[in-house]
């Protein structure tokens, strides 16, 4: 296979496979999210403060995936 | 013509709309978009060479400026119009940093985060506006012209996040050098103290709780190493957080105009100013974090 066709493939392959976990842990901390607000709807302040967070370091992961894609695509 | 209704005006609007949309894209085609991740270069003065991120991050400088001079030009107790924004700006932020922060940390951190995400937060939302990406110069010749635009978000440029990154990371450490004293805080990483006094231990003779005593040492060593390291590896993560949100951003609102011009940028236009917001609260907040992390006493054993 020639160069081209396999840059494209990798930076499919780089941001498909990139974005599955960030997408399952960010899914699995609005879980918790929602579950101690559930349980403690006056902890709101906090919670959401401390999701906004932990959301922003697990979707940096999926954004290095999405860079090597974009430098396949466009730089390489 | 009978007097049509609200919606008959609506529904013929909204054909013409559609109409002269696909007559646009039929009998006016539109190049690909070129994207290029590296900042371009446009003039280089005596050697020094001025990017058009540059030139924008000026832009934004020269607007802050401006908006704070205009607020605080006749000041009165009881704000009213820009004055009432400005302030309004500035008290979310600090109630935010003392939630996180305490009082009187927050007061200290105050202006480093407070700066770090009235930065980014400009920069976000001023490369929105028209005339960013699409004004420029034609470089090249002939079929192969590519069109170097002369204001480009800031935001986009990878040393803008990088050194952003940088400030934040100085900053933690300074301050928690202040608040520990330099060697207390430099035992947070190179965690040597068990070491040593068990192999003092072992060289007196108890060979036992030496041996106990060294093996936790090299367990408490690593761990010194490995937050040292991660404090580094911050200022990565940092940069591509900020650097990859806006850039993606970019490429994806220029990729949905030259599919459907007009249409399909729209709901990324507001995707953007978000994701802006977001952005910034989060590195000013990472900050905060990291800065309170640093300024708590180490419990001891």
């Amino acid at each position: 296979m020639d160069p081209e066709s396999m840059k494209w493939i990798g930076a499919a392959i780089a941001i498909g496979a990139g974005a599955l976990g960030p997408g399952i842990g960010i899914g699995l901390l609005g879980y918790g999210a929602m579950t101690a607000l559930g349980r403690n709807p006056e902890a709101r302040g906090p919670i959401m403060t401390n999701m906004i967070l932990a959301i922003a370091f697990a979707e940096a992961i999926a954004i290095y995936a999405l860079i090597v894609a974009i430098l396949l695509i466009f730089v390489a | 013509m009978a007097r049509l209704s609200r919606w008959q005006k609506i529904g013929l609007i909204t054909l013409v709309a559609l109409l002269l949309l696909v007559l646009g894209c039929l009998y006016f085609p539109v190049p690909k978009p070129h994207v290029e991740l590296a900042p371009e270069k446009l003039w280089t003065p005596g050697g020094f060479p001025i990017t058009n991120t540059m030139i924008t991050a000026w832009l934004t400088i020269v607007v802050l400026g401006l908006l704070c001079y205009f607020a605080t030009r006749r000041m009165k107790l009881v704000p009213t119009g820009l004055q009432n924004v400005v302030e309004y700006a500035v008290e979310m932020l600090i109630n935010f940093t003392e939630n996180v922060a305490g009082k009187e940390h927050g007061r200290k951190f105050f202006p480093v985060v407070a700066t770090i995400f009235i930065f980014v937060i400009a920069n976000a939302w001023l490369s929105l506006l028209p005339g960013f990406m699409s004004i420029g110069f034609w470089h090249g010749e002939g079929e192969e012209q590519v069109l170097v635009p002369l204001f480009r978000g800031a935001n986009t440029d990878v040393n803008v996040p990088l050194a952003l990154a940088l400030i934040s990371f100085v900053f933690v450490e300074y301050w928690g050098i202040r608040s520990h004293g330099f060697l207390r805080y430099v035992r947070k990483f190179a965690n040597v103290g068990r070491l040593f006094s068990g192999v003092r231990q072992v060289m007196r003779g108890h060979i036992r709780s030496g041996m106990g005593s060294i093996f936790n040492g090299i367990i408490d060593a690593f761990v010194g190493l490995v937050e040292f390291i991660s404090e580094v590896v911050r200022i990565v993560s940092f940069t591509f957080r900020l650097f990859g949100n806006m850039t993606a951003g970019e490429i994806l609102i220029f990729s949905m105009l030259f599919l459907i011009p007009w249409v399909a940028a729209l709901p990324f236009y507001g995707l953007e100013v978000f994701i802006g917001f977001v952005q910034a609260l989060i590195f000013c907040g990472l900050t905060l974090v990291f800065l309170v992390i640093a300024v708590t006493p180490h419990e001891e054993h």
